[in-house]
């Protein structure tokens, strides 16, 4: 007899949300502040994991429908990218820099080029972990 | 009761906008003025006015709280007598909720008041299966549930 997991499922509908949001919230602070492209990344594959847990590995692949693979090699990609644009302007390998952009409405943000290595990691780390999970979860 | 909170809020966006005033205080008013215009036209609605079931999920609240605290003592009374006399069972509830939320709702309310736990709900959402520490009278744990958190709940989704 299967059992119910009427209890798990519906936790899992609200909770998912919010764990994906401080999700991305830990990923845009970590130039200041604890957190970063890893941490981000973690707690993204850990909320699809609830997402596994509560109903099963099918339900995922209908709603996610990338190959994990692909998303850790565009990760790859994204931070080979971003050293190579630094040739563009005649330094180092992988050089940053920084600067202050005033927008319409948000006002004065502080724009890094590190942001777009870190999108490279944060690509890197849930590729890697969602391909281990679910090689190990399927069945034979 | 989601379609009117949205007109409420739009309505407010709009008095921002009119009065050109995009503080929380503006928003706040127009939020008001928006209650009473939805007050007036409330029977304009399929469902009833949207406030009511604000208010009820604000009195399922302080019934879960109360029920938490008035538990709490009971379970500290059992926990200091020296000799235990309780009568543990698993007792089987009908419950007459329709939707998901509302059953996992109820199922973390009865959970969370110290002395009951919910140990399994059958595959149809029609019965819980409920574990008390202290169960003299099977009737009335099912009356007492009934009348505080399902009753609740049912005045929520009316």
């Amino acid at each position: 007899m299967k059992s119910n997991d009427v209890i798990l499922q519906t936790a899992t509908k609200v909770v998912l949300f919010i764990i994906l949001a401080f999700s991305v919230f830990i990923f845009f602070n970590g130039h200041h502040e604890p957190g970063g492209g890893f941490i981000g990344g973690l707690m993204t594959a850990s909320a699809i994991v609830l997402l596994m847990l509560a109903y099963d590995l099918e339900m995922v692949k209908r709603i996610l429908p990338f190959d994990f693979k692909v998303v850790t090699a565009a990760g790859l990609l994204v931070a080979i990218g971003t050293g190579l644009g630094s040739f563009l302007f005649g330094v180092p390998f992988l050089s940053q820099t920084f600067d202050y952009f005033t927008f319409p409405v948000l006002g004065e943000l502080e724009l890094a080029t590190a942001l777009l290595f870190d999108i490279g990691v944060y690509l890197v780390v849930v590729g890697v972990t969602l391909t281990i999970i679910q090689t190990i979860g399927e069945d034979q | 009761m989601s379609f009117q909170l949205i007109i409420n809020l739009i309505i407010a966006v709009i008095w921002m906008f009119l009065n050109n005033a995009w503080t929380v205080s503006g928003l706040v008013s127009g939020y008001v003025i928006g209650l009473g215009i939805l007050f007036l036209l409330r029977n304009f609605f399929p469902s009833r006015f949207y406030f009511i079931g604000v208010m009820a999920i604000l009195k399922l609240i302080v019934i879960f709280l109360k029920e938490l605290i008035l538990s709490s003592f009971e379970v500290m009374g059992q926990i200091m007598q020296p000799k235990l006399n309780i009568q543990p069972g698993i007792f089987a509830m009908d419950i007459e909720l329709k939707q998901e939320w509302e059953v996992t709702v109820l199922s973390c309310l009865i959970t969370l008041t110290p002395g009951t736990l919910v140990v399994n709900v059958s595959p149809d959402n029609k019965t819980l299966y409920i574990h008390a520490m202290h169960l003299p009278d099977v009737e009335k744990a099912k009356r007492d549930i009934k009348n505080t958190f399902e009753k609740a709940i049912q005045g929520v989704s009316r």
